[in-house]
C-alpha cells in the first residue's frame, strides 16, 4: 500500500493550490482527482476573474481570503509563469438607486481593506473604459481586479507541486475511506492508499467525500452558472471588467476580457443538480441581455461557445467558504464551499490551510530544496518571427501548425502531454494549449489532436476521451486492413 | 528566417487557390501557393462523392479527381508550392509570413490572392443548450473521420441542418452502415441543392423534418439523445412540441463562414453580409494588390464556380503584379442590393465593358425578376423565374447598361 503523510482529494484550483503550498514542507503528499485532467470540475467552468474583494461581507473568511489572494496574484503569476492581467474593474450604476448601492459597496470595500477603491461618475467612467454603455452614470472603480485563465493557474500550481514531489493520481475517484492505523485508507481504482491526514477539496462532492470518511457534517448544493465566450472580434475589445449592480446570489452578469483576448460573459446562478454542466437557454438569454446593457457594442452573434458549471455552496454557512477541521473525524480537514471568489482566493486559501494544519499539529518542516518557480510552456503564437524560426530549427514539431484559429503547434501539444501531470484528453489539450478553443471549435484540428494523443500515449484513437470516462470521440476503425 | 520574392502569392491550396495560381502563372507571373495541409486539394480531398466538374469539365468527377486535375496541371508549372505551411501574418504591403518544419519564411509578394476557404458554423454559434458531452460534431469533421481517417465517429446520428455537406454525410453514413434517424431543418425549406435532397435523403429513406430544430443535447459523457422542437414563423421553438430522439451523435450542417482572420491583419474590409472581403469586379479588395476568391470571398454552391471565379482573381493578380496597379479608366459604380437579395459580389464595378454579378436570395422566391436601378431609372428588368437560397445566381451587366449606370446601382428582386 502506498504511504503518504497527507492526501488531498480534489485536483481543482483549490486542491492544487493547497498541494503547491504543502510541497514546501517535508511531507509525502498525493492529490487524487476523479477526472483524467487537473481542473476539470468547477475550475474549468469559470470566467477567470480575480475579484478585488469589496463584495464579500466584512468579517467572513471570503472577505479575508479574497483580498489577500487578489494581492498575491501579480507576484504568483511571475513565479509560476501564468498570465495575470490587472485589468481593473467598474461596477456600473445607471441611476440614483444604483448610486446608493455603490456607496454601500464602497464602504464595504473600505471595511474589507480593499486598496485604491474609487467612486466615480460621468466622464471618468468613459476615460477608463470608452466601451461602457453611454447610459452609465456612476461606477465603483477597483484598479486591482484582474483576469487569469483559471485552468492555467490550476495547472501551474499542479506542475510546481509535482516538481516539488507531490504525486498526482488522475482518473482516481475515491470509492471508500476507512480509518486505520492512525490514519486513513483511501480506495481508488488502482488500489488502496494510506495517509495520516486527509484534505477534502472535492468541490461539489466535498460532502460526499466527508460522508465516505464517516463525517456527515455539511451539505453542498450546486449553484449552476452559464457563461458565454465570444470571438476575439466581437464589437468590443480589451474591455475593462464591467459588473452590474449585483443580485442577491451573484455579482450579476459580468463582461470581461479573458487573458487570451476573448470577451467572456458570465454568469447566471440557478440551483441545479450536482455535475449539471449543461447550458440553459434562459441562462444564455439572461447573459446576452445583461452584457449588452453594460457594453452595447458587444455583438451577440459573435458567440463561439457557451459553457456552464456548478459552484459548491455549503448549506447554512452564510454563503461563506467552509475551511476547518472535521468535528467528527480526527485528521480530516475541509476546504469546501469554495464558490466565487474561489479563483481569486485560492493562493490565500492555500496559505490559510497550511496555517490551520500547523495549528492542528501537523508537522510542517520546510524542505531544503523547494523550487518556488515554474517555467511556463512555450506559447508559439506569442513569439516573434525570429524566435519562432529559432525554435523550429531546434525542434521541427513547432513548425507543424495544428490549430490555425489559435496558432497552436504540434510541439506545444506534445509538450502538454509529457509535462507532469500531463494532458490526457482532447479537452485537456484544449485547456492547456488552446487548440480547439478558437472560432472553429476544433472542426479543423480535433482529429489531428486525437491522433497526436494516441501516438504519444501509445494507445488506439478510440481510447482517447474528450474528457470523462465514456466520452470517446471515435469508436473503432471503420474498415479493417487499411 | 528566409526571405523570398514572388509576383503572386496565393494563400490556400484548395480549388480556389489552385485555379488562381494556375491562371496567374499562365499570365507569366512567378507564383507561390501556401497550403496548411500536407497535400493540395483542400476540402475536395475528403469529398469522395461525385458531382464535381459537370460545369467546368463537362464530366462528373469525385472531389479528389477534380482536385487531381489541378494538382497535375500545377506539377507541370514552376509554381512553388509550400505544403504543411501556415501563414502567420499578412501585411498591407503584401509580406506573407509563413512557418513550416524548415522554419519561418517571409514571402515578399507584388500581389496576394486570398483563397483560404471557409469553416463550418459550430454548436457554440447557434447556441444549442444542453449537456456538453462528446458526440456533437460538424459534418465536415465527421466526413474527415470517415473518409480520410477510417474512424467510426458514431452509430446512430441526428443531423441538424440541411446544408449540402449534411445531406451528403447522411448518404455517406447510410452507406457505411450507420443509422441516420433524421435530418432536421429550422427553416421551412431545405438549404441544400435539390439534387442532394433527392440523391442523399429520398433514395435512402431518410426523413427530412422542416421547421424543426434541436433544442437540447442530452448525455453526460457522450450524446444519448437530442430533443427536437417545431419552430414558429419567427423560428422560435414552440413549447409542447418537444420530442426526444435517441442517438449517439449529433451532426451539424448549419452553415459555412468565410475564414477571414488573415484579412483583418492586412486591413482588408469585410462585407458583413457575406463575411468575405468587399471586392470590385477584378476581385480586388480595398487593399491594392490583395485579391480574394472562392469560399473565403463568399460561400459557393459548386466547386466549378469557385474555379471559374478564382481564375479571374489569379489573372487580375498577375496583371497587378506586372503593371503595379489595375487600370482605373472609369469612376467606380457602387453596387447595392436590397432584400430579398442577400448580397452581391462585387460591390463595386470599375469597368464599363461587362461585369458579372453573383448573388444569392435570402428565401425561396416564386416568379420573381431581377431589377437593376440607378436612382429612379430602371436600367434592367429580367425575365421572371423561381429562385432558391441554396443556389448561387449570377447576372452579367453589359456595356450598354454600365454606361448608363452613373456611380451607383441597386439590385432588387420583385414579384412579376
Amino acid at each position: 500500500m502506498q504511504q503518504y503523510d497527507l492526501i488531498i482529494i480534489g485536483g481543482g484550483i483549490t486542491g492544487c493550490a493547497v498541494a503547491r503550498e504543502l510541497s514546501r514542507y517535508r511531507l509525502r503528499v498525493a492529490v487524487l482527482e476523479a477526472m483524467p485532467e487537473i481542473g476539470a470540475g468547477t475550475t474549468k467552468a469559470n470566467g477567470g476573474l480575480v475579484h478585488s474583494g469589496y463584495d464579500p461581507k466584512p468579517g467572513t473568511l471570503k472577505a479575508l481570503l479574497n483580498l489577500k489572494g487578489c494581492l498575491m496574484y501579480p507576484m504568483l503569476s511571475r513565479d509560476l509563469g501564468f498570465r495575470f492581467h490587472k485589468t481593473g474593474s467598474m461596477v456600473i450604476g445607471f441611476n440614483e438607486d444604483d448610486l446608493a448601492y455603490l456607496e454601500k459597496l464602497y464602504r464595504q470595500g473600505l471595511e474589507n481593506g480593499v486598496p485604491n477603491l474609487e467612486l466615480i461618475r460621468g466622464k471618468r467612467i468613459f476615460e477608463l473604459e470608452p466601451q461602457t454603455s453611454p447610459d452609465a452614470k456612476y461606477a465603483l472603480y477597483s484598479p486591482h481586479t484582474g483576469m487569469v485563465d483559471p485552468f492555467e493557474v490550476a495547472i501551474a500550481f499542479s506542475e510546481n507541486a509535482a516538481a516539488n514531489g507531490v504525486e498526482f493520481h488522475l482518473s482516481s475517484p475515491v470509492s471508500a475511506i476507512r480509518e486505520e492505523d492512525n490514519g486513513f485508507v483511501v480506495t481508488i481504482p488502482e488500489g488502496e492508499l494510506h495517509a495520516t491526514y486527509l484534505v477534502d477539496a472535492a468541490g461539489v462532492h466535498a460532502d460526499d467525500v466527508a460522508r465516505l470518511a464517516g463525517a456527515d457534517e455539511f451539505n453542498i448544493i450546486a449553484r449552476h452558472g452559464d457563461l458565454l465566450v465570444l470571438d476575439k472580434h466581437c464589437g468590443v475589445q480589451n474591455l475593462m471588467t464591467l459588473y452590474p449592480i449585483p443580485s442577491k446570489e451573484t455579482k450579476g452578469v459580468v463582461v470581461m476580457n479573458s487573458v487570451s483576448g476573448n470577451t467572456l460573459v458570465g454568469s447566471s446562478a440557478e440551483i441545479k443538480e450536482k455535475d449539471d454542466n449543461a447550458s440553459y437557454q434562459e441562462g444564455i438569454q439572461q447573459l446576452i441581455a445583461g452584457a449588452v446593457k453594460l457594453a452595447p457594442n458587444l455583438n451577440p452573434r459573435k458567440i463561439i461557445r457557451t459553457f456552464a458549471g456548478c459552484r459548491a455552496v455549503v448549506e447554512n454557512n452564510h454563503n461563506d467558504f467552509y475551511i476547518r477541521p472535521s468535528k467528527k473525524v480526527p485528521n480530516l480537514f475541509y476546504v469546501a464551499g469554495i464558490q466565487s471568489p474561489g479563483v481569486a482566493s485560492s493562493p490565500a486559501i492555500a496559505a490559510y490551510v497550511a496555517q490551520m494544519l500547523r495549528g492542528y499539529g501537523v508537522p510542517l518542516e520546510e524542505k531544503e530544496h523547494y523550487v518556488a518557480e515554474r517555467k511556463a510552456p512555450v506559447d508559439f503564437s506569442e513569439l516573434s518571427p525570429t524566435e519562432k524560426d529559432r525554435l523550429i530549427q531546434k525542434n521541427p514539431a513547432y513548425g507543424k501548425l495544428v490549430c490555425s484559429c489559435e496558432c497552436v503547434t504540434e510541439g506545444e501539444i506534445v509538450d502538454a502531454i509529457h509535462r507532469v501531470p500531463g494532458a490526457r484528453t482532447i479537452d485537456g489539450i484544449k485547456r492547456r494549449t488552446r487548440a480547439g478553443m478558437g472560432r472553429c471549435q476544433g472542426g479543423f484540428c480535433q482529429h489531428k489532436v486525437l491522433f497526436i494523443l494516441a501516438r504519444e500515449l501509445h494507445c488506439r484513437p478510440e481510447d482517447i476521451l474528450m474528457e470523462g470516462k465514456g466520452s470517446q470521440i471515435v469508436f473503432s476503425k471503420l474498415k479493417e486492413g487499411r | 528566417m528566409k526571405q523570398l520574392s514572388f509576383d503572386v502569392v496565393v494563400i490556400g491550396g484548395g480549388p480556389a487557390g489552385m485555379a488562381a495560381a494556375l491562371s496567374a502563372q499562365e499570365q507569366g507571373a512567378k507564383v507561390a501557393i501556401v497550403e496548411r495541409n500536407a497535400q493540395l486539394g483542400g476540402i475536395l480531398l475528403q469529398c469522395i462523392h461525385s458531382g464535381f466538374g459537370l460545369k467546368y469539365f463537362k464530366q462528373e468527377l469525385t472531389g479528389p479527381e477534380y482536385a487531381q486535375r489541378f494538382i497535375d496541371r500545377l506539377a507541370k508549372t514552376d509554381v512553388q508550392v509550400f505544403l504543411s505551411s501556415a501563414v502567420l501574418n499578412l501585411t498591407p504591403d503584401k509580406k506573407v509570413t509563413l512557418s513550416n518544419e524548415n522554419g519561418v519564411f517571409v514571402l515578399d509578394a507584388k500581389a496576394v490572392v486570398l483563397a483560404m476557404g471557409c469553416r463550418e458554423r459550430t454548436r457554440g454559434e447557434i447556441k444549442i443548450p444542453g449537456d456538453r458531452c462528446a458526440g456533437v460534431l460538424t459534418a465536415g469533421l465527421a466526413q474527415h473521420y470517415i473518409n480520410i481517417d477510417n474512424e467510426c465517429p458514431g452509430h446512430r446520428f441526428v443531423i441538424l441542418g440541411s446544408g449540402d455537406i449534411g445531406l451528403i454525410m447522411a448518404r455517406r453514413l447510410s452507406l457505411e452502415g450507420m443509422k441516420v434517424a433524421g435530418v432536421y431543418e429550422i427553416m421551412p425549406y431545405p438549404n441544400g441543392l435539390y439534387r442532394n435532397i433527392k440523391n442523399c435523403l429520398e433514395d435512402f429513406g431518410i426523413p427530412l423534418h422542416l421547421s424543426t430544430t434541436v433544442t437540447r443535447v442530452i448525455g453526460k459523457r457522450r450524446v444519448t439523445a437530442v430533443e427536437v422542437s417545431r419552430v414558429d414563423e419567427k423560428l422560435h421553438p414552440i413549447p409542447g412540441t418537444e420530442k426526444v430522439i435517441p442517438c449517439d451523435t449529433l451532426l451539424l450542417s448549419v452553415g459555412l463562414i468565410p475564414e477571414n482572420e488573415l484579412c483583418l491583419k492586412a486591413g482588408v474590409k469585410i462585407n458583413p453580409r457575406t463575411n468575405g472581403a468587399l471586392v470590385d469586379n477584378d476581385l480586388q479588395t480595398n487593399v491594392p494588390g490583395i485579391f480574394s476568391c472562392g469560399n473565403v470571398l463568399h460561400v459557393h454552391d459548386l466547386a466549378d464556380n469557385v474555379t471559374a471565379e478564382s481564375e479571374r482573381a489569379g489573372a487580375s493578380a498577375a496583371r497587378f503584379a506586372r503593371e503595379g496597379k489595375l487600370p482605373a479608366e472609369w469612376t467606380p459604380i457602387t453596387v447595392k442590393c436590397e432584400m430579398p437579395m442577400g448580397y452581391t459580389v462585387p460591390t463595386c464595378i470599375r469597368t464599363r465593358k461587362r461585369a458579372p454579378i453573383f448573388f444569392r436570395v435570402r428565401r425561396p422566391l416564386e416568379n420573381y425578376r431581377i431589377k437593376v436601378q440607378s436612382g429612379d431609372d430602371v436600367l434592367l428588368l429580367c425575365k421572371p423565374r423561381d429562385y432558391k437560397p441554396s443556389i448561387m445566381e449570377n447576372i452579367t451587366l453589359p456595356e450598354s447598361i454600365l454606361k448608363k449606370a452613373g456611380n451607383e446601382i441597386t439590385l432588387t428582386m420583385e414579384p412579376a
